[in-house]
């Protein structure tokens, strides 16, 4: 069994991969399925929390303030797509790929240079008893970064602001009329939605040994593919699972990825790959709907009759 | 009666009117133009004063394109005057958005789907609207505690709600997502309630118990209530005045005793009048 064989190789570094993915899998959840905001920013608040950590390291400061650092900038990203869309009022898929190709430049002037390798310095996996070059102790480090989201984000939609932004993703004009304001929701949903994102760009240089201002490309579509996934797999029917489902569908997502590649695809074939694989769900999504289906109205006439 | 008619509006004329303890809303000389200095120019609310005191239920009718939603939007909040006032229990509300106003002012909206929030469950929706036009913090959004006084409240409606607490806004019919929206508006109680056509989307049996729990909620905390129908029958059954709209003013102000002289054929002939006031007063 060359093909498992070959499968079995690529489980560690998919898990590794699919929980640093993930970040981005939570950053597209959060401001498609809670703010109800069609956003795009993270794929490029994920090369710009990448790029700043990258140049906070090469500056000599340590990785775990880098990281946050990188993070912060990943909060300005996103309430800038929120700001402009306020302003501007302007579709907001538009807004965020104003957003990020501002934030290529950006990237590019941070660093002085379009990528910097990260080997030499100190990164926070170096913490990790034993790291040494297995990859068991940086996957349960992830693991716990991930866990540690997932218990953050659903406790704060249980709080007061947290249902303040639960539910003018709903209806706008019912969280309007209870007096929460907008404007302010929105900006700092999508300012955390995307901090989430550009901690997954500094976590993804710290761990690959170098940042590159294309490493956001395509990964928006690869957060889809794992929210759609995860909530096939556990659905999202309560907050807990809504907010697992894009950990989940991204650790799931990779191994699938893995799986692909075994059968002799090429890393180049993966973005298409995708994309068939999110056209598919969504289409497989859009005929189970409920009595909406051709079929389904076809049969109720011949009920009726 | 045509007497009271000419002193209530004389009254609501004046300018010099004080602020006394029982005026809950007051507006005055309101006015609205909708795409002002275009083909399109069309005056939605021309000089409106209306006041209305402490436990008023007053009713707002008109033909279409009368003002009254545009005057409803305005006093939630969502439309801003061009020139007027509107204060409410005293206070200068005429700048402030919808989010501000909530404090003193809720509403019930015409369509079912936006007034609740369709992804929260029942007793979630309510705990928002329990926070209306406060300050919310990152303590528990819903403590089992609110948990079990919604659930004894919305008991008293009889629509077997309070057994569903669980159950997606979403998933409930437009008549109870109506009577979910009531509720909403009444937890933390306002001192303005806006009912904006609230019935009109349901079905006559649904809209009916939709204004047997309408007319409970605001009874039972004498709310200062306005609401929009085009329900005549409604109109009539229900509140202390009754106002007329047309061509965004305030053509007819009847009392309640004026109104139980009223029957809804009138009304509606009354939509026509070049001067209601008159044929429904000598009525």
């Amino acid at each position: 069994m060359n093909l498992f064989d070959t499968f079995l190789n690529l489980v560690p570094m998919g898990l590794m991969q699919g929980l640093i993915y993930a970040l981005i899998a939570i950053a597209v959840m959060i401001p498609f399925r809670i703010l109800n905001f069609a956003d795009m920013t993270g794929e490029g608040t994920l090369a710009f929390g990448a790029c700043v950590t990258a140049k906070c390291l090469s500056a000599g400061l340590e990785p775990v303030s880098s990281l946050l650092i990188g993070a912060a900038a990943g909060f300005l990203g996103g309430s800038a797509t929120a700001y402009i869309h306020e302003k501007v009022k302007v579709n907001t898929l538009l807004c965020g790929i104003l957003v990020l190709s501002m934030l290529y430049s950006i990237d590019i002037r941070v660093m002085g240079q379009p990528n910097t390798a990260l080997f030499t310095f100190p990164n926070l996996f170096q913490y990790l008893p034993g790291d040494d070059g297995t990859l068991t102790s940086r996957i349960a480090l992830l693991a716990v970064v991930d866990i540690a989201l997932i218990a953050l984000i659903f406790w704060f939609l249980g709080t007061q602001h947290g249902m303040a932004m639960r539910s003018l993703g709903s209806s706008m004009a019912m969280a309007k009329a209870q007096g929460i304001n907008i404007k302010v929701y929105v900006l700092v949903g999508l300012g955390l939605a995307n901090l989430i994102a550009a901690l997954g760009g500094g976590l993804l240089a710290q761990n690959q040994g170098f940042a590159d201002v294309n490493m956001g490309f395509g990964t928006l579509i690869n957060g889809l593919a794992s929210l759609l996934l995860g909530e096939a797999i556990i659905g999202n029917r309560t907050i807990l699972r809504q907010v697992a489902a894009p950990v989940l569908g991204s650790v799931v997502y990779f191994q699938l990825i893995s799986i692909v590649l075994a059968f002799g695809f090429q890393p180049s074939d993966l973005k298409m790959v995708t994309a068939v694989f999110v056209l598919i769900t969504l289409l497989i999504l859009a005929k189970r709907k409920p009595g909406k289906s051709r079929k389904a109205v076809q049969e109720r006439l011949a009920r009726a009759a | 009666m045509l007497y009271q008619l000419a002193a209530r509006r004389a009254r609501n004329m004046s300018q010099s009117s004080p602020n006394s303890d029982s005026t809950m809303l007051q507006v005055e000389r309101l006015h609205k133009t909708f795409h002002a200095g275009t083909p399109n120019e069309r005056v939605a609310i021309d000089g409106v004063t209306l006041e209305l005191n402490q436990g008023d239920f007053v009713v707002v009718v008109g033909g279409n394109g009368a003002g009254k939603s545009t005057l409803l939007s305005m006093l939630a909040g969502e439309v801003l005057p061009d020139s007027g006032s509107i204060r409410v229990n005293g206070v200068n509300v005429t700048p402030l958005g919808t989010h501000l106003r909530a404090k003193y002012i809720a509403r019930v909206f015409q369509d079912p789907s936006i007034g609740t929030a369709a992804a929260l469950n029942i007793e979630e929706n309510l705990a928002v609207a329990a926070l209306r036009g406060q300050r919310r913090t990152f303590g528990r959004g819903l403590t089992s505690a609110q948990a079990r006084e919604f659930q004894q409240r919305l008991g008293t409606f009889g629509l077997g709600l309070e057994n569903r607490m669980k159950a997606q806004a979403g998933l409930l019919s437009g008549g109870q997502r109506q009577a979910l929206s009531l509720l909403m508006a009444v937890l933390r109680e306002p001192q303005l309630l806006l009912l904006d056509e609230h019935t009109a989307a349901l079905d006559p049996r649904t809209a009916e118990a939709v204004m047997r729990v309408t007319s409970q909620v605001v009874d039972q905390a004498g709310l200062t209530t306005l609401m929009v129908t085009h329900n005549m029958h409604h109109a009539l059954q229900y509140g202390n005045r009754l106002i007329m709209m047309r061509h965004g003013a305030v053509v007819a102000d009847l009392s309640l005793e004026q109104k139980r002289r009223m029957t809804v054929e009138k009304l509606i002939a009354a939509f026509d009048d070049e001067n209601p006031s008159l044929r429904m007063v000598s009525a």
